[in-house]
């Protein structure tokens, strides 16, 4: 697991944008991905720990110190994970030109 | 976080199924995120999203973890220590139950209903018929009756002077004791209160091998002559003792001081209740004593209890036949009179205590705990099918593991262990449906219930049911497995996606079906007749039609009230003065109350019966000041009410029920009619009839009314009445019937009383409503129980047909997308399932028939106007469990008919 699979899977791929804004925990992980991921299912505490796991070991992220007395683990993004993010977010932007081509959804959606 | 203890501590034990390393890791983490969630979205969400993240976090984490890949192919080839691998399966068996989360649940939930229900009940029946009764052997100790044919009373206690007889020639006992209870008032320090006191011959106590826990019982000059003196209870000695040693202290009862010689241990119960006479526990006791008039009163007070205990080598049975073999002689003794008249005999019979104590409650009780044995066995019919359908659905694991080198007993270690940590959640749950259950016995039931103060769990039944449920999870979940192991391993794997059942378990499947079926009818029978019967019982008429009426009991010491006018007047003054009392529509001083079958009994002789014609039976006597039949809605249907000079002065009237005079004045009309106590040849004066009132029954509930006759009090013999002997007329109760909620007027009859004389202690403070609902208790609790657990096992049935039908659903996907793709009509796919459910439903519902019709022939005893074979009951049973049926095949047939060909023919 040493390059970032493509596609991302969508837990790795909410982690990466929640991230983009800056170090968090996973609570905040979870609040963020929650507010964008709108009608996904949700993912839970245990599901983001073990997708940071993985994505640590694919070297997309890493845990820093936590700042304040909250022991907290806090993660930030790497910049193999910055790039994965951008790749993956350049494959879905090629795939919704696609479709659009095909006039499956209307222009501007 | 620290509002949830409870749920911060469950999920640090399900975060165990993480890898150790990254539970070490995030494990804290972890829990202040949940408690977080709890605190910010509700405990309910918090789970759902705990648990929901769990099924996917817990495999994912597992798959990351290299030591237990390494760990995992260690064990697939059958190697490890026993306690690692212990360790291991607990972890597996949590994974796998929770990755199934539906069969988990279903079994969880059928086990515990089978083990809370049984556990509950066979608790209370073991409480009742089988915990020990704190007497040393009370299977030798027996209870005499006397009996007298020509009274139509199936049997009395024994008086005084026949106990003396038989004490004296029987040769079957050790020893005989006489006892009989009755209410005191204890005053002295604190509010006076009303005491249930039995006074008993020194030989009792002996005789049923119990001791004093501090000081003594009785002597045996104690009942020869008046001794002041007396034994307290445990809990008499608690409440006014505090922790200090009664023995040589006194206390006062009805005004007099008795000197206490002893205290009975905790624990010891006596009288116990059940027994028809003398059955109320006492806190006090005192010595039994006969006066001179009691000891030679021949036919007289036939309200004494009498208890022997068998010699060595003397059967039950002997004893019986000697102790029947004594009236003749005892009857010799009556006087010539009595003898000749030819109308008075005598029999005497022994019966055992045991069977007096819980005779009455045996039978409803061994019903409940046969059903809840069905419910028990549907239960485990259902556990049986699910395992067996997990199992095939399993077969394909099976076969992986053991073709990569798994031993056969580590396999069937690992399923051991997972059915063991099902029947621990089953049971923990069960023991909380238990405990609910029991919670949910009415007290008035455990009040009237023999030895019961406390029914609490039994930890042997507790562990005999979740015994019985494991083993059943065992033998159904291993047994296809193992068997099938070696059978099925290369063409399990062969087979690929699809696992065949095979025949022989489909037909397992079907016959538990049939018996879930079967069994659920049964109980739906016998609670519907139940529920018929107490519907009936409901509905009776019971000749009252006022419910709204406040009762309590005054009775008067001794000391003080030593003359006929004093004890007059002091109910005259109560019954003015609860009258006056705003909001009350009527209010009478009594004797007894409707429904109660407390008051006094009589022979009477009619104006113009054939003296010759035998004793009549003997009617129920009531005495009043005020207006009894207002008061509990009673009609008068001829005639007048009493009026105040009548129940002032002795005017010789009388009030007689509608039954007495048809029954001896048929086709006259009775006012006017005479009527005296006593039999034909009685010195006793006529009295006239002056009303007819409305029959009432004077309970149980639905008895048939008894014939009755009303006194003013004013008629009430003076002697009898200054006599301490006379306990009847000196224990009053005083009712109101209320405009306003009849409880609410407790407070101030209680003032009114206390205005003529605050020290008297007040007792069964009580409305008619409550008095109804008591009555009727026990029935409405077995109706209740057998409803809860006929639908109890009906759920269960609609769930195993739910479970076997969606599993043969599952299994035939194929066909079922060949079938439709050979031009089969959705309808006929549904009709197919229905039809394969509505077959299996159709063979149980003839077995549940048979079945209960010949099991609800037990149950005639204790229905009251309701056939055992009740049409309506027998109708509607057959239906709701075919509805249920059809809505469990519903969602199995609805999944067939949405099977798409090209899907299934694809697969494979």
């Amino acid at each position: 697991m040493k390059k970032p699979p493509v596609p991302l899977t969508p837990a790795v791929f909410h982690i990466l944008l929640a991230l983009a804004d800056g170090p968090l925990h996973g609570y905040g992980i979870m609040q963020a991905v929650e507010a964008t991921a709108g009608s996904e299912p949700a993912m839970g505490p245990g599901t983001i720990y073990g997708s940071l796991q993985r994505m640590e070991e694919a070297g997309l992220v890493k845990e820093v110190p936590a700042r304040t007395d909250d022991r907290r683990r806090v993660f930030t993004l790497l910049p193999a994970g910055r790039r994965a993010l951008a790749l993956e977010a350049e494959r879905l932007a090629r795939l919704t030109a696609l479709v659009r081509e095909k006039r499956l959804i209307p222009d501007g959606a | 976080m620290t509002r949830h203890p409870w749920s911060i501590g469950l999920l640090r034990l399900l975060l165990r199924t993480y890898p150790r390393e990254f539970r070490e890791r995030f494990g804290a983490d972890l829990e202040s995120d949940f408690s977080e969630l709890m605190s910010t979205r509700g405990p309910g969400a918090a789970w759902q999203y705990a648990l929901s993240d769990m099924r996917r976090a817990v495999p994912m984490t597992h798959s990351d973890d290299q030591r237990t890949r390494q760990r995992r192919f260690v064990i697939t080839l059958g190697g490890e220590s026993q306690m690692g691998s212990l360790l291991f399966d607990l972890r597996h068996s949590l994974r796998a139950l929770l990755s199934s989360p539906i069969f988990t649940a279903v079994t969880v939930i059928t086990l515990a209903l089978g083990i809370g229900a049984n556990s509950a009940i066979f608790s209370l029946v073991n409480a009742v018929l089988l915990r020990p009764l704190g007497y040393q052997d009370p299977a030798r100790l027996m209870m005499i009756h006397e009996i007298i044919p020509e009274s139509r009373v199936p049997r009395f206690g024994v008086s005084p002077v026949d106990y003396l007889d038989l004490d004296q020639y029987q040769a079957s006992f050790t020893d005989l004791g006489a006892y009989r209870t009755r209410t005191m008032e204890l005053s002295g320090s604190g509010r006076p209160e009303s005491i249930n006191v039995a006074q008993t011959t020194a030989a009792v106590f002996p005789l049923l091998g119990a001791g004093a826990a501090e000081g003594r019982t009785f002597l045996p000059e104690e009942d020869r002559s008046e001794q002041s003196v007396a034994v307290i209870s445990e809990s008499l000695r608690r409440r006014r003792f505090a922790a200090s040693n009664p023995v040589g202290e006194r206390i006062t009862l009805d005004r007099r001081p008795y000197t206490i010689v002893g205290v009975m241990p905790a624990g010891f119960e006596f009288p116990k209740r059940g027994p028809q006479f003398n059955g109320t526990p006492a806190e006090v006791y005192l010595p039994l004593v006969f006066n001179p008039f009691e000891r030679q009163a021949r036919g007289m007070f036939y309200n004494h209890s009498v208890i022997g205990r068998l010699k060595d080598g003397i059967s039950l049975a002997q004893a019986t036949r000697d102790v029947a073999a004594l009236a003749p002689r005892v009857y010799q003794n009556y006087p010539a009179q009595l003898r000749d008249s030819g109308r008075f005999s005598l029999q005497i019979a022994a019966t055992p205590l045991l069977e007096e104590i819980s005779g009455q409650v045996r039978r409803p009780l061994l019903i409940l705990l046969g059903a809840v044995g069905l419910v028990l066995l549907v239960a485990c019919a259902n556990v049986a099918n699910l395992f067996l359908s997990r199992a095939v659905a399993r077969q394909r694991e099976m076969g992986v593991r053991v073709a990569l080198g798994a031993s056969r007993n580590r396999l069937f270690q690992m399923l051991l262990v997972e059915s063991l940590l099902l029947a621990l959640a089953s049971g923990a749950a069960g023991l909380l449906i238990a405990h609910w259950v029991l919670r949910a016995v009415p007290a008035v039931l455990t009040a009237s219930l023999p030895g019961v103060s406390d029914v609490s769990l039994d930890i042997r039944v507790v562990s005999f049911t979740i015994g019985l449920s494991v083993a059943t999870a065992l033998f159904f979940g291993l047994v296809p497995i193992v068997a099938g192991m070696k059978r099925e391993l290369t063409g399990s794997l062969r087979e690929g996606t699809r696992s065949v059942g095979g025949r022989r378990q489909h037909r397992l499947q079907g016959g538990l079906v049939i018996a879930s079926v079967a069994l659920a009818f049964v109980l739906l029978v016998a609670s519907g007749l139940l529920i018929r019967s107490f519907n009936n019982l409901m509905n009776a008429e019971s000749g009252i039609s006022a419910l709204n009426v406040l009762s309590l009991e005054v009775s008067l010491p001794h000391a003080g009230y030593n003359e006929a006018p004093r004890v007059r007047s002091f109910y005259q003054t109560v019954a003015e003065r609860i009258t006056a009392i705003p909001g009350v529509r009527a209010g009478v001083v009594t004797t007894d109350i409707p429904l109660r079958a407390d008051g006094e009994r009589r022979a009477f002789f009619p104006e113009g019966a054939d003296p010759s014609g035998g004793v009549p039976p003997s009617i129920a006597l009531t005495w009043s000041h005020g207006d009894y039949f207002t008061t509990f809605g009673i009609p008068l249907i001829r005639g007048r009410n009493f009026t105040t000079e009548e129940q002032l002065e002795n005017r010789l009237v009388v009030i007689v029920s509608k039954n007495l005079a048809d029954r001896y004045w048929p086709g006259e009309d009775p006012i006017g009619k005479r009527l005296k106590w006593g039999l034909a040849s009685s010195p006793d004066t006529w009295q006239t009839v002056v009303g007819v009132a409305g029959d009432v029954v004077d309970g149980p509930l639905g008895s048939d009314p008894v014939i009755h006759v009303y006194s003013p009090y004013s008629e009430t013999n003076d002697q009898g009445l200054a006599s301490p002997l006379g306990g009847l007329w000196r224990n009053m109760k005083v009712a109101v019937n209320g405009e306003v909620d009849a409880a609410s007027l407790t407070t101030s009859v209680r003032a009114a009383i206390a205005a003529v004389d605050p020290a008297l202690a007040i007792a069964n403070v009580t409305t008619m409503r409550e008095v109804v609902r008591d009555l009727s208790a026990p029935q409405r609790f077995s109706a209740t129980v057998l409803a809860a657990f006929a639908a109890g096992a009906l759920l269960l049935a609609g769930i195993g047909l739910f479970g076997v039908l969606a599993f043969g659903v599952a299994q035939r996907t194929r066909e079922i997308g060949v079938r439709v793709a050979l031009g089969a009509a959705r309808a006929e796919v549904v009709g197919l399932i229905v039809k394969q459910g509505m077959l299996l439903v159709a063979i149980g519902l003839v077995i549940g028939l048979a079945g209960s019709l010949a099991a609800t022939r037990v149950m005639a005893s204790l229905l009251y106007e309701t056939d055992v074979y009740d049409p309506m009951t027998f109708a509607i049973v057959p239906a709701l469990l075919a509805v249920v049926s059809l809505a469990a095949c519903y969602v199995p047939a609805r999944r067939a008919a949405i099977v798409d060909p090209m899907v299934t023919l694809r697969s494979e």
